[in-house]
């Protein structure tokens, strides 16, 4: 069996990216999350409506719901 | 016509079932070794199991070009479909919102799975909804998350 290491992901409540260390890349925070929901991968913001719906401007791993 | 007119096309992948966020990742890393291929963003929503949708400006040929060299990726489904048809997914809605006070629900996890339960109080704010089980001789409420139940019956009129 493969590790279940995709569970140990956590999202930043503030702006829902995927982090994999103890607190966000982007925003700084440490209010992470591991119960979230939708997974998203933003490659060019600029270009994307999804990107913009969501109001992201970087590009990277997001969940759509944080818990 | 500007750049910025060019309208992105949503498209399909169906995948392997729970493989969809593996997917994701492997359709990024197969973008990096072809700049050819042309995709804005990929998501894999909760509620669309089995499927995986690709924002692109680029034609479905290209999709399916990129749909060979992604592993657990079963197939592109014909066709696409526009922005606003996906938009629903990007904004969930609570899971509680169908559940009120009185619905009869049956848990689905925990260990009371398989258990009916009558719903006594919904908390919206935390998603969770405190139940009542139907077969127990005394009342001893639990609360549960909202996504560990599934509605049965909605209140009776009395």
């Amino acid at each position: 069996m493969a590790p279940r290491n995709k569970k140990s992901l956590k999202v930043c409540r503030a702006c829902h990216h995927v982090v994999e260390g103890e607190s966000c890349m982007t925003c700084g925070s440490t209010n992470l999350s591991e119960d979230w929901a939708g997974y998203l991968y933003i490659v060019d913001p600029k270009n994307s409506e999804i990107a913009k719906k969501m109001n992201i401007d970087m590009p990277g791993r997001y969940a759509l719901k944080v818990r | 016509m500007t750049e910025e007119s060019v309208r992105n096309r949503v498209y399909a992948i169906k995948t392997t079932a729970k493989q969809e966020r593996t997917v994701v990742d492997n359709i990024i890393k197969a973008l990096e070794d072809h700049d050819e291929i042309n995709v804005v963003a990929v998501m894999a929503p909760d509620e669309l199991k089995g499927y995986v949708l690709v924002e692109s400006p680029d034609p479905i040929a290209r999709i399916e070009q990129l749909r060979e060299m992604v592993p657990n990726a079963r197939s592109v489904v014909k066709g696409e479909t526009s922005f606003h048809e996906v938009e629903h997914f990007l904004e969930p809605k609570p899971v509680v919102s169908g559940i009120d006070e009185g619905t009869i629900v049956e848990l689905i996890a925990g260990p009371f799975k398989g258990e009916k339960a009558i719903v006594k109080r919904v908390d919206t704010s935390k998603e969770e909804i405190t139940v009542e089980l139907y077969e127990s001789m005394v009342p001893i409420p639990i609360t549960v998350r909202g996504d560990n139940v599934r509605v049965i019956d909605k209140m009776p009129e009395e």
